[in-house]
């Protein structure tokens, strides 16, 4: 295998992480990549109306996986994705929610379970077999008041408009429903919003 | 503070991200014949056009290479009464942004000389970073051309 791979630049020329991101950085635009783009954002994003206020027209979320659950947070309540950390026990804290600390970046945090929090099942989906999922720590807070909870996979930072908002079914599972502010299409599945803010409260009630 | 990073020609910018509303790749802008220099054309962002600006254009002369790295920045800016238009502006190498406090840039001694937008400089091991300060990106003559024929209309 010595000639050079086409899907992985620089590989074989025993390039480092940095030149072969440089390579990929500064690699030529594809045959109609600016056409599709400008075709994507020539659409109007929900009603007409919504493109004229600036800030209205779209939000952000950040979406994770816990087991084979896809949920999504409003990004103001996200403060950190670190790699995951091994968490310390604290005596006399048994309880499924709370899990003990973590050290993030020499501050002590209290380590929580989302998926006890939410009921939703905590194993590790087998439906990414075949792919190399990276489990994250999460942080999130408000005021300098933070927690933690490890999540399994993060895809990132998800924007939409108002026209993939799909409204709670009336006959959700247990999982979260309560938690749960809207149902947002991605990537041909649904994923659930969940209200940042009843979730820091059950969060902060749960660890008192 | 938060600021996003990118480059003209060889040199790193920094905005502040506080007025930066999104980045998107790049695509093609309708060119509008006659613009002042810098100007490229404008853009359709979810149906409103935005006017598309060059950095390497305005600050060089020279277009922005068109690879991967180079995105358009969706800003916000200020029109002086309060409000604010929508601003594109295209730019290299942007996939970065840094966390400063604003007391680290410093002045860079050479105000007189620069055009109005460039703001002081921080200093770090790769060289220094400059603050582009996107109220005074377009002058006067051509924030009038961009944006007081769509008031009139």
């Amino acid at each position: 295998m010595s000639a050079p791979d086409k899907d992985n630049p620089g590989r074989a020329a025993g390039a480092s992480v940095e030149e072969i991101a440089e390579l990929l950085l500064d690699r030529p635009l594809p045959p109609g990549y600016r056409e599709e783009w400008t075709r994507h954002f020539a659409q109007i994003a929900g009603d007409s109306e919504a493109s004229h206020t600036p800030d209205g027209e779209e939000s952000a979320v950040v979406i994770f996986r816990i087991g084979e659950e896809w949920l999504a947070l409003p990004v103001d309540v996200f403060e950190e994705v670190a790699p995951p950390r091994t968490h310390h026990s604290l005596p006399h804290r048994r309880e499924a929610l709370v899990w003990g600390i973590v050290n993030v970046r020499g501050e002590l945090l209290v380590c929580v379970s989302l998926a006890a929090l939410l009921g939703v099942e905590a194993k590790a989906g087998e439906r990414n077999a075949g792919l190399k999922t990276f489990a994250r720590l999460v942080v999130v807070g408000r005021e300098g008041a933070r927690v933690a909870f490890p999540v399994d996979e993060v895809h990132g930072i998800h924007r939409y408009g108002r026209q993939d908002v799909v409204a709670v079914p009336a006959t959700v599972g247990r999982s979260g429903a309560s938690f749960t502010a809207a149902m947002i299409r991605w990537d041909k599945r649904l994923v659930a919003k969940l209200d940042g803010t009843m979730v820091l409260d059950a969060l902060d009630r749960g660890i008192a | 503070m938060l600021f996003l990073m990118f480059r003209i020609g060889r040199d790193r910018y920094v905005l502040d991200v506080d007025a930066v509303e999104q980045v998107l790749p790049l695509m093609d802008a309708k060119v509008l014949p006659g613009v002042p220099a810098g100007v490229v054309g404008a853009i359709n962002y979810r149906g409103a056009p935005v006017p598309l600006i060059d950095l390497g254009r305005l600050a060089l002369g020279r277009d922005c290479a068109p690879v991967m790295s180079t995105r358009i920045i969706l800003v916000r800016y200020p029109d002086g009464t309060g409000g604010s238009h929508r601003l594109a502006l295209c730019a290299e190498r942007v996939v970065e942004t840094i966390a400063r406090p604003p007391e680290a840039f410093v002045a860079t001694g050479v105000e007189a000389g620069t055009p109005g937008y460039l703001g002081p400089v921080l200093a770090d091991a790769g060289g220094l970073i400059q603050w582009v300060r996107v109220e005074a990106l377009l002058s006067p003559e051509l924030r009038e051309v961009l944006f007081r024929t769509g008031e009139v209309a």
